[in-house]
């Protein structure tokens, strides 16, 4: 206020000014609408930020639509960039389809021809951000891997059904998403991601 | 003799002729039965094959048939286009440049320090997106009162303006962005326990809302991130208490969100978060500017507000002017932490707001000042959903009587994630006789949606 007083002009009228700057000097304009973001780094961004005030909500708790302006409501309330918010929006959209069947004959679609990712790899993009490096798990509901007779003790052909079609515990909060809620892992990405958990995390 | 052994010598040779002619005709007979056998099981064979065959093929009116089914089968250029077509349309609520959606949350209960079962509130949150460049927000607060009627309140009005990845200009009256709880955590699904802390409600040390305009927004770094809200605003307002005859105290703020600014001085705030590492959040608020008294509770009669602001008689029909008020300092500083991991959670929020003095005016007097703080550790317990909660506030009040202790305990059923039982027990310790010195159960549903 010292400093108002100080330049003869009206706080309000400077306040104005300033808001008329910002505005003319904003040459970065929101992206057009809607531009898709980045699927892991969302379910990441996801797993820390939303749990910041309150308990996370499951991707098929709303429609694609109403996940957009949800996800508007909480980039101003959280203070989330633009595009930590498009990340967020693509991985919950993308996390409430319903699972698509595995057809096991069909070896000619695109995604059974694309080079499969090794275990590691759909860990480390897909599965990190909530079952955490350690597997320990990072948000509630989130098995512990390292238990000797968690849920790595299961045959694979269970594990392929959960990770394939999602899977809700018993007492969890939420489910874990159809392949943890990226579509695009094939059969194969997942067999090798259980090869994969299995050789890390089970004592 | 010589010719009878003549005789048995032919004799014998001829037997040896006919045994030797005898077993090579067993022996051709044997093979000829093989060969028989054989020509059997492959005549079987064959008969098999064509039985197969006959099954196995198909007749032309079959083909004829299984050549229309073919035709009937082929997607044309045109089938495709026609699903095209019902697919945009299907998916068209899903990408209008409009969005419209309703949010919020609401929560009934039962409080025994009143006996009763009650509705908190509900509160419905309003969004209207055009695309990612505006959004109007608004959430109600419904209530009803104990006599029975209705009170809708405004908790928030604002116009979302999405000036770039890291700046969104907010305009209208807001929830006030000084600390944590108000802003993000009262919300009761939100809320871990069936009540607010001390101090930040009504008649608190903590601001609740204002009307101005805001820069909100964040930063990402490496492995870090920041997010920070300034405002400015019309300000809060001063209740004073009459003492005695010309004695007055500042007896609360209301930081309540007003439409007008009595005394012209904007104040300024806001709130610096960051989040160094994942899971952790430390925040640092402020508010500073002029605040004026507006209205005066007297001394006659505690329970009666009278708004002297614009010269409302007293009660004795005097002329109480307060319109040569002193526009008194204003601060608020705060400081918030929170850290989550795997189902644990601890927060804590200190907040002190401060009034200054004032040596003109008919409520003249010293300032004041509120001090509150909290802190709430819970634990989601692993393949449970249960949640038990502790707290502890400590509220100081510039009026004693609202100053207050308290240790809150809880335990919380998650039917879902924003579904929630909550059964909160409190101890108070405040002044002797008051509500603030009274224990209490809180039975609370809560649901976000």
């Amino acid at each position: 206020m010292k400093l108002f007083n100080q330049i003869n002009i009206e706080p309000s009228f400077k306040t104005l000014l300033f808001i008329a700057a910002l505005f003319i000097g904003s040459n970065s304009i929101a992206a057009d609408y809607p531009e898709k973001g980045d699927f892991q780094k969302g379910a990441k961004a996801w797993a820390e930020n939303c749990v910041r005030c309150h308990n996370l909500r499951d991707p098929k708790d709303l429609r694609d639509d109403q996940w957009v302006t949800t996800a508007f409501h909480m980039r101003v309330r959280a203070g989330l960039t633009g595009q930590k918010t498009r990340d967020i929006l693509t991985f919950l959209q993308e996390s409430n389809n319903p699972p698509r069947p595995i057809k096991a004959s069909i070896k000619s679609s695109d995604a059974e021809n694309k080079n499969s990712l090794t275990g590691q790899e759909v860990y480390e993009q897909t599965c990190v951000a909530c079952h955490g490096k350690d597997g320990k798990g990072t948000v509630p509901g989130a098995p512990d891997f390292t238990d000797s007779e968690g849920v790595l003790s299961q045959s694979d052909e269970v594990l392929m059904k959960h990770i394939t079609e999602g899977f809700k515990s018993k007492n969890s909060p939420m489910a874990m998403p159809a392949k943890g809620g990226n579509p695009l892992l094939t059969e194969t990405d997942l067999s090798n991601v259980i090869i994969y958990m299995k050789s890390e995390f089970k004592k | 003799m010589k010719t009878i052994h003549t005789k048995r010598k032919i004799f014998l040779f001829t037997l040896s002729i006919l045994c030797t002619f005898s077993a090579s005709a067993d022996e051709k007979y044997e093979q000829l039965a093989n060969e028989v056998e054989a020509l059997k099981k492959q005549l079987e064979q064959v008969q098999s094959a064509l039985k197969q065959y006959q099954e196995e093929s198909i007749t032309k009116k079959e083909v004829q048939e299984l050549n229309q089914k073919l035709e009937e089968s082929v997607i044309t250029q045109d089938d495709v286009d026609e699903l095209e077509k019902q697919v945009a349309e299907a998916g068209e609520w899903n990408s209008p440049n409009t969005l419209i959606h309703m949010a919020g949350y609401a929560n009934v209960g039962y409080a025994s320090d009143s006996e009763s079962y009650s509705i908190g509130s509900f509160s419905p949150i309003f969004h209207y997106q055009y695309r990612d460049k505006v959004m109007l927000e608004s959430e109600l607060e419904i209530k009803i009162d104990e006599d029975g009627s209705t009170d809708i309140a405004l908790e928030y009005l604002t116009i979302d303006y999405f000036l770039n990845d890291y700046v969104t200009v907010v305009a209208g009256k807001f929830l006030s962005p000084v600390g944590q709880f108000r802003q993000n955590i009262h919300p009761s699904w939100i809320n871990k326990l069936a009540s607010a802390p001390p101090g930040f409600g009504h008649d608190g040390a903590a601001p609740l809302s204002d009307v101005g305009f805001q820069l909100r927004g964040g930063f990402d770094f490496d492995n870090s991130s920041a997010n920070y809200a300034f405002y400015v605003s019309n300000g809060p307002r001063l209740i004073a208490a009459q003492e005695h005859d010309d004695e007055f105290e500042i007896d609360g703020i209301e930081a309540e969100g007003f439409s007008s600014d009595n005394d012209g001085e904007k104040t300024f705030g806001g709130r610096l978060g960051f989040l160094p590492f994942k899971g952790f959040e430390l925040g640092l608020s402020f508010a500073t500017g002029k605040a004026t008294v507006t209205e005066v509770e007297l001394e006659e009669d505690v329970h009666a507000f009278k708004s002297l602001a614009f010269g409302t008689p007293g009660d004795e029909g005097e002329e109480i002017d307060l319109h040569d008020e002193v526009a008194r300092d204003y601060d608020v500083f705060g400081i918030d932490f929170a850290y989550q991991n795997n189902g644990f959670e601890l927060r804590g929020e200190y907040l002190k707001s401060k009034v200054g003095a004032a040596d003109e005016g008919i409520t003249a007097s010293h300032g004041a000042t509120w001090e509150t703080w909290y802190t709430q550790g819970s634990y989601l317990i692993p393949n449970t959903r249960w949640e038990p909660v502790i707290r502890y506030s400590d509220f100081t009040s510039a009026t004693e009587s609202r100053s207050q202790q308290q240790w809150a305990l809880g335990m919380n059923y998650l039917f879902t994630n924003s579904f929630i039982g909550k059964a909160t027990y409190e101890f108070n310790d405040g002044a002797f006789d008051t509500n603030a010195d009274e224990d209490r159960w809180l039975l609370q549903l809560a649901y976000g949606f």
